[in-house]
């Protein structure tokens, strides 16, 4: 995946789309996108950071599971499997990106609406929720594992999928379709000439936190955001 | 049993049951209820009940009070076995008075430490199996798994076993409700010379065997901490070592308050004397004298050498939310380094100033747990999160003083099957 930062307009539609397609509860955002400020006005500067799994290839979430629930799939996604993680978040703490969202009540009590309010379930015939997705349960992978979507039960972590049921179907991700300014980039880096191949033959790119050598399969295209940025707003925190 | 009139068949209150037990038994019982209630209620509606949340955008830390106490209940079951090994290789004499409370006291901690894992897991059910089902061995976990749960306590429990034979021996021969249980555990043991030298034999071998053993499975908990790249704070080859070395302070002050306590029991007093304190007091002086120079080294590394993140970890300790507590925590510590410091060079020793150490070190020992794991998650960012908070709620505290209580009513029965000192000592 590359991310064009000097495409991004901080809109986060990224942000509902993944939460739309992957069904995830409220504060837990799989794609946040920063909204960021450096510098004292009048010479502030804003950008924009969207921040998914970086799906590194040499990742410390991998590497601390102690059960295996979180590998790494010969695609180079970093998969969770939720049918198999015990809930202890060894991941989330070793992740230096915090891209995990555990489930700390039952999914269910975590979303926006309120889905057996009667007057919503006579609109969505009994489903809770109204758009479930039925790929979410589906197993996926040579491996044939739970590793699709969010809101399965609680206690288990969670975290950007490259929308794997998606990605199976030769779909893009959530995040990479809905993009107004195609900042997002998503496709084989084997391949020469995949889009995000080519965006990095092109334009000066970096990755997040290289120097942790964690090996991120997500680059950035444009210039790196200077230190001393700083959230601009945040969002409610606590579930 | 024993009776008013009666000299008692089993030595030091063992097999008597007394008013004053009872309600203690009572007392623990209710806190243990209240605690096992509290666990219900996070059972039932998940850690949302806790004051636990992701970094990140929630601006939490997921690991609390529950990783804090796992890490001060197998700290201070290594300082205790430790302490307890070292004393019978070592063959110091008045130190065998601790050696079977500090044995009991480092199998009953162990415990503790797995159940809190087990409170920590947001699927506890799943956990007992798949940790061993799908054991990833690239994971510090794993090796706390497999070296402190299965191989610490399997080598603890049979080390108690072996040096608790000749005493089952002994009192099998006494007429008592528990001469079954003593015949069972003796199991054909009679303590002639031939067998007595099998079994010191055996137990210095085992004893060899813990030592390391201990060392490695509780530095598999440091390294938990210190392997992690993505949390400054953390990522430190101090911290095995600071682990072992608090882990003994711990378990040293643990071991003074209960035998200390245990001066109580009916015939203890005299064998558990002020040189056995003393001893106690100087072991973790000196050991604390070296734990606050790993402390200020860290110090200085991280601040020194400090990145952005490094430096808001450790400035949230000296100037930021986490400065009130840990100038608290350090100053205990110092506190009790100087008490056993002033007794050492004085060569004059008052139980209660070594009592008093004690406290201050088991309280400081669990904050600077605490100060290890939360500082880290909340203000440890390498992105432009904001700083988060950690506040643990009335349930975590309800389920920690319930593990509390389970273990003192697994002590308090311990008491009443095992001999608190060693007999057989006297009788030969």
């Amino acid at each position: 995946m590359t991310i064009d930062l000097d495409r991004c307009t901080g809109c986060r539609a990224c942000m509902v789309a993944c939460k739309i397609e992957n069904n995830t509860t409220q504060t837990a955002f799989w794609m946040y996108v920063f909204r960021l400020e450096t510098g004292i006005y009048p010479d502030a500067k804003v950008s924009f950071l969207p921040r998914p799994c970086q799906h590194c290839d040499n990742a410390p979430c991998v590497k601390v599971c102690p059960v295996g629930a979180r590998y790494k799939r010969d695609d180079a996604i970093v998969a969770t499997d939720w049918d198999r993680c015990i809930g202890c978040r060894y991941c989330e703490v070793a992740c230096p990106y915090g891209v995990n969202y555990f489930n700390y009540k039952d999914p269910k009590k975590g979303l926006y609406q309120d889905w057996k309010d009667p007057a919503i379930q006579s609109a969505t015939v009994g489903a809770v929720p109204g758009w479930a997705n039925p790929d979410l349960e589906e197993k996926y992978g040579s491996e044939n594992r739970s590793i699709a979507g969010g809101n399965h039960i609680k206690g288990v972590m969670e975290k950007c999928t490259f929308c794997v049921q998606r990605v199976e179907k030769d779909m893009l991700p959530a995040c990479v379709d809905t993009c107004p300014t195609h900042a997002i980039q998503f496709g084989d880096l084997d391949d020469p000439d995949s889009s995000p191949s080519v965006a990095i033959r092109e334009k000066s790119n970096f990755k997040l936190l290289e120097d942790r050598n964690t090996q991120p399969r997500v680059t950035y295209l444009g210039s790196a955001i200077g230190s001393g940025a700083r959230e601009i707003e945040r969002p409610s925190v606590r579930e | 049993m024993a009776t008013v009139n009666q000299i008692p068949v089993l030595p030091y209150g063992v097999g008597s049951v007394s008013r004053g037990w009872l309600a203690a038994i009572a007392l623990l019982l209710l806190v243990f209820v209240v605690g096992a209630f509290a666990y219900s209620r996070q059972f039932m509606y998940g850690e949302e009940v806790t004051g636990l949340s992701d970094v990140g955008t929630r601006g939490g830390a997921p690991w609390g009070l529950y990783v804090v106490f796992v890490i001060y209940f197998v700290g201070v079951s290594t300082g205790l076995m430790l302490i307890g090994v070292v004393a019978e290789l070592l063959k110091i004499g008045h130190m065998r008075a601790i050696t079977r409370i500090a044995e009991g006291l480092a199998i009953i901690s162990l415990l503790l430490g797995a159940m809190s894992v087990l409170a920590d897991l947001g699927q506890p059910l799943r956990g007992i199996l798949n940790f061993f089902r799908y054991a990833h061995p690239m994971s510090p976990f794993f090796g706390t798994f497999t070296l402190v749960v299965s191989g610490a306590l399997f080598a603890s429990v049979i080390y108690l076993f072996l040096t608790l034979r000749p005493d089952a021996a002994i009192l099998a021969k006494r007429k008592s409700g528990l001469s079954t249980f003593y015949k069972w555990w003796a199991s054909g043991y009679k303590d002639t010379p031939a067998e007595r030298a099998r079994r010191e034999r055996s137990s210095i071998w085992l004893a060899f065997g813990i030592l390391p053993l201990r060392i490695l499975a509780y530095s598999t908990l440091g390294f938990v901490f210190g392997l992690q790249v993505g949390r400054p704070g953390w990522q430190s080859s101090l911290q095995a070592p600071g682990f072992i070395i608090l882990a003994v302070v711990s378990g040293a002050a643990l071991l003074i308050l209960v035998a200390a306590a245990a001066r109580h029991i009916p015939g203890a007093r005299e064998e558990l004397s002020i040189p056995v304190f003393s001893w106690l007091s100087n072991l973790m002086t000196i050991l604390l004298g070296v734990y606050l120079y790993f402390l200020l080294a860290e110090l200085l590394t991280t601040g020194y050498t400090s990145t952005e993140a490094g430096w808001r970890v450790t400035s949230s300790l000296l100037i930021g939310q986490f400065a009130v507590l840990n100038w608290l925590s350090i100053g205990m510590l110092s506190l009790a380094t100087a008490l056993g410091g002033w007794q050492l060079i004085r060569r004059s020793y008052s139980l209660s100033m070594i009592v008093i150490a004690g406290v201050l070190v088991t309280v400081s020992a669990i904050l600077q747990r605490y100060l290890i794991v939360v500082p880290s998650l909340t203000t440890g960012h390498l992105l432009p999160y904001e700083e988060g908070t950690y506040t643990p709620t009335l349930i975590e505290y309800g389920v920690v003083l319930g593990l509390l209580a389970l273990g003192a009513l697994m002590f308090v029965a311990f008491l009443k099957l095992v001999p608190i000192l060693a007999i057989h000592k006297e009788s030969d």
